[in-house]
């Protein structure tokens, strides 16, 4: 449901342009008709001379370093930014989303940050990119880490206390880092990740994502529980 | 959906404490997520703010006067709820997509809508009500079974057992004679160890019976021979119970798999396109094979089996005890380490098969992959890359298999000498009383034989609850489509009329979830014989709105009206045998060319087949075919290519002559010069006809009388194609964005042009 959601979402930014696009070109031919010969001609000129490239423009994303970006907390509890964008102008943004390019291999680098995603815009543009987050002060650092924490909200599991397979589907009971879950699982092949450092993703039917650190450092009964699928 | 949770006692009193007592309490729905830890607090709308209540305290509460529009956004791993609060984002709540996503959904709709209504300082309405299904169960939290309202967990067996009694009506004692018959034989069974023992006991054993003259007139021999024939007898008996058995149980459960998928192919085919469309074509399939066969294997295998192998069990341990108590604690004694020993090493065995199943699935997985890649891998060098993988995963594969087959190859032949300790021990005390004289041979056979029996349904059973909830989950499945009730249906007197053609949406919205519309209040009114040109991005509700004219959905509000009289109104099979589509996907079915056009019109003679297909501009490629008409096409017939099969598909609507006929993008597929054959056929067959075209080539649409431009589900512009340029809107756009492809090759030509012009 989701992706089909944004795939609709993604072709309107294009679309919103030419709105806003269309709705200024007659009022402005309105507030002209003074001069009236004038006003025909440069609607005519309009009509003639508007590049259709010109509807397809993006923004250019930027390499963002402390020299040009400053970011801020906003009062909404979220990230604002104010950047020297790549015109050499000041411009802010009430609001920024932060999203990792490497969440798994490198989360710390490569940060993409965009404006949001709207219902009336679609995709949010991307602003600029962070080539890695450690060129910033540390106050900024721990802005940003604390959005990436609620963004990329991936508990550990320490311990699976119960793993039970019924009609087809995992039903576990774990402790994470966020607390006691039940966790239930479809397809526990696909949908349990090993990467090639031992890294072990589940991500259950609630949408949910847990990591595993490190197999080997688990308790029996927990490795067991995982132990066929990896 | 759920949209108004009860909260618990605590929360509800952080609630009460924070809002006015005059306040409504709207919605009130989980939040799950709250600084990194999984929580159960609540977001709680009112007609005035929105509170976030978590375990007896307030975190948050929001004014809604102050709020413009909310938003959800689905994160890594969960979600959250945002709002716009005095012109800046606010982050309100983080929850679970998988569970509350599609609540959340609807709440930012209601809650824009709550917002704008307080500003305006206007009533708050009713809340808003979701019919939407639920995909966890609201008893316990747990996931249903995808696609189904089933909850293993919480259904009521006893339910599901009383529809299945429903179900066997008429195939009841077809069904229940077998297991008649098979306690019958089972109790024959139990004869034979007792008759053995009065052979042994009073005659092979009898040193008192001494041979007495002739044959026939010793009892002691007329006696034995009497045993001896009961003893074949018996054995012939059980035999042809067995066969009366087996062959009503084949007959019965082969009926009760022709009447389950009878009735369920049947109602599926009445279930309205939304119901089924959110069911893949593998699930439906599944249900009516896989699930279907899984209840008869139970109905007629597993049932009876599970009957007489109980009634066995109990039988022997009765006839044990009564024979010797004190020996059948010998059998008892190593009962539970032997049940304990097999169930454990089967579930070793499974597991270890399970891990081996997986890694020669991850074999064939990279096979495939590479061998369906073989060309890039060369490309790019990396044979000897992949040979190293391959040799890894095999090796990984053959070592557990290997393991798997030793652990067996050992334990198997060791197991069944465990479970002979029973007899062991017998054998042993048996003998002993049978030197103390305080048992006879016979006694001792019987005992024995009843000893083995009571192996066999003890390591049965250990199965039995894995199969009947299996069985469960399939009746469950099937039951669930028997049960589900058509929601496009028609009226109790739907009326049958001959439609002429005229069309009108007055304000018509909808949306396949009611939370997302997908159209909203659009107002067109289309005149007989029109033609009217569908336009818009993919995504803006063209296909939909073809789809309600057709009334495979229902609209959620608003009317679509023919003729003056609401769809609703009308049966739904004078509707769409009045109305002829062609689909951008055509499917034709296996069969001739003919019974694929006929197929509209089963009656149709072969004068109107021809003239359907000239009409379609098809009839001259189909007489060039070898077999003409007759030609055979579908999956292992004649392949036609895509402008012919559309030919084809347009000549299947044409053929019963429809007042309506829906182009949905029927020419999009095709090469310039078949979609001129096509569009000839379309311009000649659109006159007299209400015509609904969509197409995103806009050349496709150039005789339309109008065209109707939609934008998120929104009629933006309608008029002809000049009007519309003029207005310089969404049409002039979309005119432009594709002319700059000819643009562009313009400027190509012209450079190529000036190229050459220089060289020469």
């Amino acid at each position: 449901m989701n992706e089909t959601k944004t795939a609709a979402v993604k072709e309107e930014p294009k679309k919103a342009d030419a709105v806003e696009k269309k709705t200024e070109a007659p009022a402005k031919a309105e507030e002209k008709k003074v001069p009236e010969a004038k006003a025909t001609a440069d609607v005519t000129e309009n009509k003639e001379e508007i590049d259709p490239d010109d509807l397809f423009k993006h923004r250019v994303s930027i390499n963002l370093t402390p020299e040009n970006a400053w970011f801020t907390p906003s009062e909404g509890g979220l990230i604002s930014l104010k950047i020297i964008n790549a015109e050499g102008e000041e411009e802010f943004f009430e609001r920024v989303v932060i999203r990792r390019s490497f969440p798994v291999t490198s989360p710390d680098e490569f940060l993409s940050v965009r404006e949001p995603d709207t219902r009336a815009k679609g995709r949010g543009a991307e602003i600029g990119m962070i080539r890695n987050i450690h060129i910033f002060d540390q106050k900024t650092v721990d802005l940003i880490n604390a959005e990436l924490d609620i963004r990329y909200f991936t508990p550990t599991i320490s311990k699976i206390t119960s793993a039970k397979e019924k009609f087809g589907y995992n039903y576990w009971e774990a402790e994470t880092s966020a607390g006691k879950v039940s966790i239930v699982l479809n397809n526990p092949f696909s949908n349990i990740r090993v990467l090639e450092d031992g890294r072990i993703y589940i991500f259950d039917m609630d949408g949910n994502c847990f990591l595993i650190p490190d197999p080997a450092k688990l308790d029996r009964q927990s490795f067991r529980a995982i132990e066929i699928y990896i | 959906m759920k949209l108004f949770y009860d909260m618990p006692a605590e929360d509800r009193a952080a609630y009460d404490a924070a809002a006015s007592p005059d306040e409504v309490l709207m919605y009130c729905v989980p939040f799950n997520v709250w600084e990194e830890k999984f929580v159960s607090g609540w977001t709680a709308v009112t007609d005035r703010a929105i509170y976030c209540i978590l375990s007896g305290k307030l975190l948050s509460s929001i004014e809604l006067e102050r709020c413009t529009v909310f938003s959800t956004e689905v994160l890594y791993g969960n979600c959250a709820f945002y709002g716009v609060v005095d012109g800046t984002t606010t982050l309100i709540c983080q929850f679970l997509s998988g569970r509350n996503l599609p609540r959340y959904s609807v709440l930012v709709q209601a809650c824009e809508d709550l917002a704008k209504k307080r500003r305006e300082s206007r009533a708050p309405g009713d809340p808003v009500v979701n019919n939407e299904n639920e995909r966890f169960c609201p008893k316990c939290g747990r996931p249903f079974i995808p696609g189904t309202n089933i909850c293993p967990f919480c259904r009521n067996s006893k339910e599901v057992y009383k529809k299945l009694w429903g179900l066997t009506r008429g195939l009841r004692w077809m069904l229940f004679f077998p297991l008649f018959v098979s306690v019958i034989s089972l109790a024959i069974q139990f004869i034979l160890p007792a008759i053995q023992r009065v052979a042994v006991n009073d005659y092979l054993t009898n040193e008192k019976i001494y041979p007495l003259g002739s044959f026939a007139e010793d009892p002691h021999k007329r006696a034995f021979l009497l045993i001896f024939l009961a003893i074949i007898s018996i054995d012939l008996v059980q035999r042809i119970l067995g066969v009366i058995q087996s062959r009503l149980s084949a007959v019965a459960g082969n009926k009760f798999t022709l009447m389950m998928r009878t009735l369920l192919y049947e109602k599926i085919s009445t279930l309205s396109i939304s119901s089924i469309s959110h069911k893949s074509t593998g699930d439906l399939m599944g249900r009516i094979t896989g699930d279907v066969n899984a209840v008869q294997a139970f109905m007629t295998g597993q049932l009876p089996s599970l009957f007489t192998q109980a009634a066995s069990f109990i039988l022997a341990l009765v006839f044990l005890l009564i024979i010797n108590p004190l020996m059948s604690m010998f059998v008892f004694v190593p009962i539970p380490f032997v049940v304990w020993l097999v169930k454990n090493f089967w579930a070793t065995m499974q597991n270890r098969n399970r891990k081996d199943w997986v890694l020669g699935y991850h074999v064939r997985l990279f096979l495939q992959d590479i061998l369906n890649g073989i060309r890039v891998v060369k490309s790019f060098g990396n044979e000897e890359r992949e040979i190293a993988t391959f040799h890894r995963r095999t090796d990984r594969h053959a070592a557990q298999t290997e393991s798997n087959a030793l652990l067996f190859d050992t334990f198997f032949p060791l197991l069944g000498f465990v479970t002979r300790i029973g007899s062991y021990l017998i054998l042993f005390y048996g003998n002993y009383l049978l030197f103390k004289g305080t048992m006879n041979y016979g006694d001792l056979h019987q005992f024995n034989s009843y000893a083995n029996i009571i192996y066999g349904p003890l390591l049965w059973i250990t199965g039995i609850p894995r199969q009947i909830s299996a069985f469960l989950t399939s009746l469950g499945k099937v039951l669930e489509i028997l049960e589900e009730q058509p929601e496009v249906a028609d009226i109790g007197l739907p009326i049958d009329i001959d439609i002429e053609g005229d069309v009108r949406f007055e304000n018509v919205t909808f949306g396949y979830d009611s939370y997302n519309p997908v159209l909203e209040g659009i107002n067109l009114d289309v005149k007989k014989g029109e033609m009217i040109g569908v336009v818009g991005h993919s995504g803006s509700g063209k296909t939909t709105l073809i789809n309600l004219l057709m009334r495979l959905y229902d609209v959620t509000e608003g009317a679509i009206m023919i003729d003056d009289v609401n769809i609703k109104d009308i049966s739904q099979n004078a509707l769409r045998s009045q109305i002829g589509v062609v689909l951008q996907e055509t499917h034709l079915f296996s069969g001739s060319i003919r019974d694929n056009i006929k197929y509209a019109k089963p009656h149709a003679s072969d004068e109107e087949v021809i003239e359907a297909a000239k009409m379609a501009n098809a009839h001259d490629f189909i007489v060039n075919l070898p077999d003409g008409y007759n030609t055979m096409i579908g999956e292992k017939g004649y392949s036609l290519s895509g402008g012919e099969r559309q030919r084809v598909a347009i000549a299947r609507a044409l053929i019963h002559n429809p007042k309506i006929l829906i182009l949905d993008e029927a020419t999009a597929a095709l090469d310039t010069e078949t979609e001129k054959l096509i569009q000839d056929a379309i311009n000649k067959l659109s006159k007299n006809r209400t015509t609904f075209a969509i197409a995103h080539r806009l050349s496709t649409l150039r005789n339309a009388d109008r065209l109707i431009v939609l934008d998120k589900g929104h009629l933006a512009e309608c008029g002809t194609h000049q009007e519309l340029l003029d207005q310089k809107g969404f049409y002039w756009r979309l005119v432009m964005a594709q002319r700059q492809d000819s643009g562009m090759l313009d400027k190509a030509d012209k450079v190529l042009a000036a190229k050459k012009a220089a060289t020469a």
